[in-house]
């Protein structure tokens, strides 16, 4: 068959949509995660700055307030949920291979859930001690 | 010769061009169920369709101002200055109602009154009441209404799955040894290969040659490769002396400013400030038809009343419009004055001068679409398998002079037209007969000698010789002295040719190959156009003869038809026109005094 | 994967310059990207000194006037002139726009012109674009109803219906947008781009338009869509003054109300 009429012919292209994968949800999570961030990195930094200025014991003390704890598990959980999604992105526009692409990805959940329960260990070990 | 290698297609239809005309043919066979190939040298929605601006032209009668199609064919026969056939005309103001209520259902996005009607603006020479007063006739999507139209075609043809060969051009019809067309021969820009298109019709639907002339509205594309093809296959011509000079091309660039602009409410002043429209137009003004607008400007230049330094040009005013009405109803000139000549709308007036706009005549059909030529007595002779619509026809709806907004509706019924036709005459899937070998190779031969052409002279400077001679021989106001000199320099300038050469000698995307082509047709259809003027002894629409300023319906009432052979010599008949209506639900409009 | 060697034929060389012989002092040097598939050379700029006096006042003048008398190999599309048939779209002075509408004026120095970034490269100019014209086909972009008008008469829409599709349908299909996007650069085979998800839009958004839930269902995917990162390249570069990133931005809203 000629080339133009292959290219122009419509049935190719309905066939040429990618394996559907919905795209809101992903979108929502990643704008919510952000906003969720927003208040928890408004009050870390600063906090984290001014235990970075005093001793070590205070420092340990600040991260032994319950409330405090809570804040950080808060923090930890949505910036690597939204460190995933954002890295996921980011290997879907650049990994074009197909294969590579769906190990990359499975590898950055891992990772993700992997540093973010040794986060939370983390917080939790200084909170107990 | 070189060898090609040679790929055969075979349809019921091939319809060559994707304008407004092709695709709405095409739209009309492929959702009638023939197979059907559309041709076209650029990709669909780059056709010169797309620069239409104003609106199209139909009775919908949407402003309350009783309008009726009856009106409508009067406006245009009389536009025509008496040389447009009726019945056609009939069929054309008629259809017009139910052809651009199709549009919208196909999804036009048209402007809209606060009925949430289809929005009307008024139009040069669109009257009421036989020309009583102005009417609000013309259909217009803000200033853009061909973009508008010509994408939602080309989405329905999207729809129904037509199939489309895009950047291909068209060499030559395939003829048999009856004369009948059985097909065409094009070029493949992409890879250079010849494709050989069989169909039971062929329709061509290739547009103007605006780009005769040197400047002029049209897009480089409007080369009339249709008109040329029809001549090489030992066709006529018909009224190609009548060439249609639109009032407000933007003075330097050529660009068009639409006529729906006067329609909004601008006015064209010369150097004394003076709104001389009223003076030669006492009704319509402004919004006279456009040959009268065209002559008149001409006439105050010539009188030393032009506007700038060089006293060559006109003023056109929209200033004195309420901002929020230009914004909304004129967007697109808007930018247009902004961009071209630097000018703000809301502040300043649009330098403007006539430009050559578009061609009335073209390939003689009857209003079915059918090709037509003259044999013997008969000067109907329906040419056996070939089709023209738009504004390669002549059909003629637009006789000596054209109205604004009847181009886009042309296309639009006759592409339909030719489609009911089509699904009428034409046996779905029924087989093609064989086709000697000669005829592809006489064709090839033509491609084979510009291809490695060799001469000293490029194609730009042939070009710019025509473009320039036309231009100044064949112009708004024409005289016998001039005109005979420009047939001897055109003839002149087309014996060059043979000394034409080529640098590109590669076969993909050859485009100086492409545009020598071009300018083979369009020397062809030169030629046709100053020696159809010159034999012209009256003064009728577009065509002003300075030493016949009058019309002569003695002598005159009748279309010329003219023939070109290969050495460039050309054949002159006439066909007559059709006083006759279609039907008897309309009197036929006898010629009379054109005022507006 | 990201490729550390370059593919065949990406080293630009430097062509042939055209020098003028001029007494001229408004002379400027254009520098075009040439490249013809017919031998395997790689592509080239080549230089070409015009003399303004005698140019029209466009990049496109520019280009024709070279062709015309200099070099008439030289290969783009061009139709209309005046910026409403889309063909000239190409990269002038970094930026991607209609030959047509840019004025030469508006560029300081020496005027480098390349076809449209990331596309395949038919010829000089002249890019490839029939995947994004089947891309434009597959949002099925045209009128759909389930509901017929009344025999022979328009569908009703009121001024302000009408008026949602103003800055949607004027696009002219240059796809100087799409291939601006650096999202469509890396992923043009399954991202639709600004160009076509504005033609989503624009049909979306016709209140005469009675699939829109269907339409955005077919939107709804990872990367037809969701591949716009809002860098806004699209809207920034429109020769028309259009803003496809917007419309995206608006069908991203209708994706999540009505979820």
């Amino acid at each position: 068959m000629d080339k133009k009429v292959a290219q122009y012919s419509y049935t190719k292209v309905e066939n040429m949509s990618s394996v559907k994968s919905p795209g809101v949800g992903h979108w929502k999570l990643q704008r919510i995660s952000a906003i969720g961030m927003i208040p928890l990195l408004l009050w870390f930094i600063p906090s984290l700055l001014f235990s970075l200025l005093g001793s070590y014991e205070e420092a340990i003390a600040w991260f032994q307030s319950p409330f405090n704890t809570t804040g950080l598990f808060l923090l930890f959980i949505t910036l690597f949920f939204h460190a995933s999604l954002g890295l996921q992105v980011v290997i879907e526009d650049y990994v074009h291979n197909e294969g590579l692409k769906i190990a990359s990805i499975i590898l950055i959940k891992l990772l993700s859930i992997l540093l973010g329960v040794l986060s939370l260990l983390c917080v939790l070990k200084i909170y107990l001690s | 010769m070189s060898e090609y290698e040679i790929i055969d297609h075979e349809h019921d239809v091939v319809v060559v061009g994707a304008g407004g005309a092709g695709l709405r043919a095409t739209l009309g066979m492929v959702s009638g169920g023939l197979k059907t190939a559309c041709i076209t040298k650029v990709f669909p929605t780059r056709s010169h369709t797309v620069a239409a601006q104003g609106g199209i032209g139909a009775a919908l009668n949407n402003m309350g101002e009783n309008d009726s199609w009856q009106f409508h064919m009067y406006d245009t026969i009389k536009g025509s200055d008496w040389l447009g056939d009726q019945d056609a005309i009939e069929y054309m103001c008629k259809e017009a109602i139910p052809s651009v209520t199709e549009l919208e259902n196909f999804g036009v996005p048209f402007s809209r009154t606060e009925d949430g009607e289809v929005y009307q603006r008024p139009f040069g020479g669109h009257t009421l009441d036989y020309g009583k007063k102005m009417a609000r006739r013309a259909c217009a999507a803000a200033d853009r209404t061909g973009h508008a139209i010509l994408h939602t075609l080309y989405q329905q043809c999207l729809k129904h799955k037509a199939e489309f060969f895009v950047e291909y051009i068209a060499l030559d019809l395939l003829m048999d040894d009856n004369g009948a067309c059985v097909g065409v021969l094009a070029l493949c820009m992409d890879d250079g290969k010849i494709h050989r298109f069989r169909g039971h019709q062929t329709v061509l639907a290739t547009g103007g040659y605006g780009r005769v002339y040197f400047s002029c509205t049209s897009a480089h594309t409007c080369t009339g490769d249709g008109n040329a093809m029809v001549l090489r296959a030992g066709l006529p011509l018909q009224d190609m002396e009548f060439v249609q000079f639109h009032p407000t091309g933007v003075y330097g660039a050529g660009v068009l400013i639409t006529e729906g602009s006067r329609g909004e409410g601008g006015y064209l002043t010369n150097s004394e400030g003076e709104r001389f429209m009223e003076r030669y137009a006492p009704t319509a003004k402004d919004l006279a038809s456009r040959d009268v607008v065209s002559r008149s400007m001409t006439i105050e230049i010539n009188e030393g009343r032009g506007v700038g330094p060089n006293k060559d040009h006109i003023f056109m005013h929209l200033e004195h419009i309420d901002p929020a009405t230009l914004h909304m109803r004129l967007p697109g000139i808007s930018e247009t004055a902004k961009i071209f000549c630097g000018v703000d709308v809301t502040k300043e007036p649009i330098p403007v001068l006539p430009t050559v706009h578009y061609n009335m005549g073209g390939i003689p059909t009857n209003y079915h679409g059918e090709v037509v030529t003259r044999r013997g007595n008969d000067q109907n002779a329906v040419v056996s398998g070939l089709m023209a619509i738009g504004e390669a026809a002549c059909v003629s709806v637009h006789g000596a002079n054209r109205l604004g907004t009847n181009s886009l509706l042309d296309i639009v019924v006759f592409g339909r037209a030719a489609a009911q036709r089509a699904l009428k005459t034409v046996e779905k899937g029924s087989s093609h007969a064989p086709l000697p070998k000669s005829v592809t190779d006489k064709i090839l031969a033509r491609l084979d000698k510009m291809r490695y052409a060799k001469g000293d002279v490029s194609v730009g400077e042939i070009r710019n010789s025509m473009q320039n001679a036309m231009q100044k021989h064949a112009a708004v106001f024409r005289s016998n002295s001039s005109m005979s000199e420009g047939v001897k320099k055109v003839d002149t300038i087309a014996t060059s040719l043979d000394g034409i050469g080529i640098k590109d000698r590669s076969m993909i995307f050859n485009t100086d190959l492409v545009e020598a082509l071009e300018l083979e047709n369009l020397m062809q259809q030169a030629i046709v156009t100053i020696k159809s003027a010159e034999q012209r002894k009256e003064s009728r629409g577009a065509h002003s003869h300075e030493d016949f300023p009058e019309r002569d319906d003695k002598n005159w009432m009748k279309h010329t038809i003219m023939w070109l052979n290969d050495k460039m010599k050309t054949k002159l008949d006439y066909r007559d026109v059709h006083l006759n209506t279609l039907t008897n639900e309309v009197a036929s409009v006898p010629p009379a005094a054109r005022v507006y | 994967m990201a490729e550390f060697a370059l593919p065949k034929h990406s080293k630009i060389v430097k062509g042939i310059d055209y020098p003028l012989e001029t007494d001229s002092k408004n002379t400027r040097k254009v520098n075009v990207y040439r490249w013809s598939p017919d031998d395997d050379q790689n592509p080239r700029i080549d230089s070409y000194t015009i003399d303004l006096d005698k140019c029209g006042p466009m990049v496109l003048d520019a280009l024709i006037k070279i062709k015309q008398e200099i070099d008439s190999s030289l290969t783009f599309r061009r139709s209309c002139r005046e910026g409403i048939c889309g063909s000239c779209s190409m990269n002038i002075d970094g930026t991607n726009t209609l030959a047509c509408l840019k004025s030469i004026d508006d560029i300081e120095g020496e005027i480098n012109i390349y076809p449209l970034p990331h596309m395949e490269v038919v010829k000089d100019l002249v890019p490839d674009l029939s995947k994004a014209y089947e891309q434009l086909t597959s949002i099925k972009p045209w009128l759909q109803t389930n509901t017929k008008p009344e025999e022979g008469k328009s569908r009703k829409q009121s001024p302000s219906e009408r008026e949602k599709i103003d800055g949607l349908w004027e696009c002219v299909l240059c796809f100087s947008c799409s291939t601006s996007c650096p999202s469509y650069w890396w992923n043009g085979d399954k991202y639709l781009g600004p160009a076509v998800l504005l033609q989503a839009y624009r049909w979306i958004a016709d209140s005469r338009d009675e699939n829109t839930n269907e339409r955005l269902d077919d939107l709804e995917d990872s990367f037809k869509l969701y591949r716009c990162h809002t860098i806004m390249n699209c809207t920034k570069t429109c020769p028309k003054g259009l803003n496809p990133a917007k419309a995206i931005g608006e069908i991203k809203k209708l994706q999540l109300e009505r979820k």
